[in-house]
């Protein structure tokens, strides 16, 4: 009888948040999947089609082009520019400032400076940036404007040709911090002989950077590519202040359309089908990383 | 070809001087050590000479070229870090290879011309098995090879080792100092070798820079430094057990020449150092004597110190007897095969070989005599 009780006592210990779990995350993502599939009362993949064929620009996932057309190209195809633009400007910079500061003094001054941009709420974020691409006070369009390129002297949030990239370059700068933050924790942990033997063996700073320091944050790299993936898939609440999707959903993203089924179309099946595309898309990314920590025994 | 010559070289840190007007002329093909304790200011001298500090003063040429201010990797010069310092995501044939990569066009080499050189140099140091492994997947001993291998693959003319043996156990670290210095031997490149031991800087050098506090205070062959050495500070740090220092008194002699009144024993001071003390005016010095220069016996004879046995350490081939002459002065002795058995509190005679013993000023702590 003791020994039935030793190997339940465990069991009992992970009952109350098992609990806790199925309740708040479990069932309702089973009860969500399960909207995604129902159409009065019946079992189908309707909603799907109807989801994924829609062609209102504010609604639709991919809109097919006929050639080359500004936004709006669909919610899934924006996510994915997105992904494109903003995980090689993100990685890139925050190692290339992490390397540049790390010899730097007043290095700490500028880091915290950078991410400030991790710190704010989104929402605040959200507003930042377009105020930043505003025409009259944002300092993007005024630079432009003064090297005299009049077609982005403009609130790029306007235009359909501009809304997307403006968000993009925005959230660069509010994720950039993450990076650096990563990266620098890699670089302190590279000891200095490697790349003084670097030095000595005769490579210069291109070299010492590509052939030693890049391949040995590598694990860091692989975080930051990650961590930005899921980011920018689940990105919101930018786009929600910034543009609301706009100008003519030319900035829509997944995660907008669902909350626009959901709060404005009161479609919650419709709704529950983009949030189980959205986590799909997320659950690769982001189990790889865990299982590679697994692996890895971390 | 590879001769080094710093000229005057003063480097600071901050208030730190850690290397305080060095001069040194490290000679072609040399076998040449830097000894001192830690912060000594010996590995930041090799530092300067690699290039990856530049002096505050003084200049550092090689091969009479001025390289004071140059780049690591315009001196031609080759480093073995004390952690090997071996990029963990290159293979070993990657990293051995690496120097030569970064020279390949300024020495015009072809991918099979490098993939030749570094065989032959793996194969000269016995690990071209392990070319395909990545360093992680190499015992203590092979990354030091294959650092050595990497530091040689490109010829260059100076060699810089800092403390490469250190990490090794103590068995294999005998093994690879003399498998170093015939390789050092063998291929004539002049080698700049910092190390805190001084059995590996005895065993291994052709020269030894003897360092304290930033200055170098002696230079010379490892017997120079062992038999004649100028400073107390030389003296106690090389040797195991290092050199009897007795402290003695400066008084008036018997004869012209003043005497030494030593803890047990008084004795005439020999004429060169008589003639230093009294011009300049020394009234203390240290008397200094290997302990192998001291005979030990239980019978007395003439001119012997009495002393009691204070404790025996044995070590296998040799014994060191400690005895106490007097006034708290514990002499180390150093026996080869101890004829008499002796023990703690046993009464012994000690004859010391006087055409051995050093006399240093007790003030400056320089030689006298």
């Amino acid at each position: 009888m003791g020994r039935r009780r030793t190997s339940l006592t465990p069991i009992l210990f992970i009952i109350p948040a098992f609990l806790f779990i199925l309740t708040i995350v479990i069932g309702p993502s089973l009860a969500t999947v399960y909207m995604s599939f129902s159409v009065e009362g019946k079992l189908t993949l309707e909603k799907y089609f109807e989801v994924v064929t829609e062609t209102s620009p504010k609604k639709a996932l991919v809109l097919l082009p006929e050639g080359l057309e500004p936004p709006p190209w669909g919610a899934l195809v924006h996510n994915i520019v997105w992904m494109a633009i903003h995980i090689p400007l993100v990685t890139l910079l925050g190692l290339f400032l992490a390397y540049i500061l790390r010899y730097t003094i007043g290095s700490s001054i500028v880091k915290a400076i950078i991410f400030i941009g991790m710190v704010i709420p989104m929402v605040v974020g959200g507003l930042i940036i377009r105020f930043m691409f505003d025409k009259d006070v944002g300092v993007v369009p005024i630079v432009f404007d003064v090297l005299g390129l009049e077609s982005l002297a403009k609130t790029w949030t306007s235009y359909p040709q501009l809304s997307l990239l403006a968000l993009i370059l925005g959230s660069v700068w509010l994720w950039t911090g993450f990076s650096l933050t990563v990266y620098s924790a890699a670089l302190h942990a590279i000891p200095a002989s490697y790349i003084e033997a670097a030095r000595i063996d005769g490579a210069g700073h291109w070299h010492i950077f590509w052939k030693i320091v890049f391949p040995l944050v590598k694990p860091a790299t692989i975080i930051v590519v990650i961590m930005t993936m899921l980011w920018d898939l689940k990105i919101f609440d930018i786009v929600y202040v910034a543009t609301l999707g706009g100008p003519g959903g030319s900035s829509n993203v997944l995660a907008l359309v669902m909350y626009l089924y959901m709060a404005r179309a009161i479609d919650y099946n419709a709704a529950a089908v983009v949030a189980v595309i959205l986590t799909l898309l997320t659950i690769p990314p982001g189990l790889w990383l865990a299982l590679r920590g697994v692996r890895s025994g971390r | 070809m590879g001769e080094v010559f710093l000229d005057g070289v003063v480097k600071r840190f901050g208030r730190v001087t850690a290397v305080n007007g060095v001069t040194l002329r490290i000679r072609d093909g040399e076998f040449f050590v830097l000894l001192g304790p830690s912060g000594c200011g010996k590995t930041t001298t090799l530092r300067l000479i690699a290039g990856l500090e530049f002096p505050d003063e003084g200049r550092i040429y090689i091969d009479g070229e001025d390289v004071t201010y140059k780049d690591p990797k315009d001196r031609n010069v080759a480093m073995v870090f004390q952690n090997y310092a071996l990029y963990p995501h290159m293979t070993v044939f990657d990293n051995i290879a690496f120097p030569l990569y970064m020279r390949r066009r300024e020495l015009g080499l072809t991918k099979e011309e490098i993939r030749k050189r570094v065989v032959e140099v793996a194969r000269l140091l016995r690990i071209d098995d392990l070319l395909n492994r990545k360093p992680g997947q190499l015992s203590g001993g092979q990354q030091q090879r294959v650092a050595l291998a990497r530091a040689l693959v490109r010829r260059p003319r100076v060699w810089l080792m800092d403390e490469p043996l250190s990490n090794l156990d103590a068995l294999l670290r005998l093994a690879m100092r003399a498998e170093l210095k015939k390789l050092q031997k063998d291929l004539g490149i002049t080698t700049v070798y910092v190390t805190h031991d001084q059995a590996e800087a005895m065993s291994m050098a052709d020269r030894i820079a003897v360092m304290n506090e930033g200055r170098v205070v002696q230079v010379g062959s490892p017997e120079d430094v062992y038999l004649e050495p100028r400073h107390v500070f030389v003296a106690t740090f090389i040797g195991a057990p290092p050199m009897n220092l007795i402290e003695c008194k400066i008084v008036e002699g018997v004869g012209p020449n003043p005497a030494l009144e030593c803890p047990g024993f008084t004795r005439p001071l020999p004429g060169d150092a008589a003639r230093v003390v009294e011009a300049r005016g020394i009234k203390s010095v240290y008397l200094g004597v290997r302990p192998e220069f001291i005979a030990i016996s239980k019978a007395e004879t003439p001119g012997s110190i009495p002393g009691i046995v204070y404790v025996v350490e044995p070590l296998g081939s040799e014994h060191v007897v400690n005895v106490n002459i007097g006034e708290d002065t514990i002499l180390k002795v150093k026996v080869l095969g101890l004829r008499e058995k002796l023990r703690p509190g046993d009464k012994v005679y000690l004859n010391i070989d006087w055409s051995k013993v050093k006399i240093f000023d007790k003030a400056t702590g320089e030689v006298l005599a």
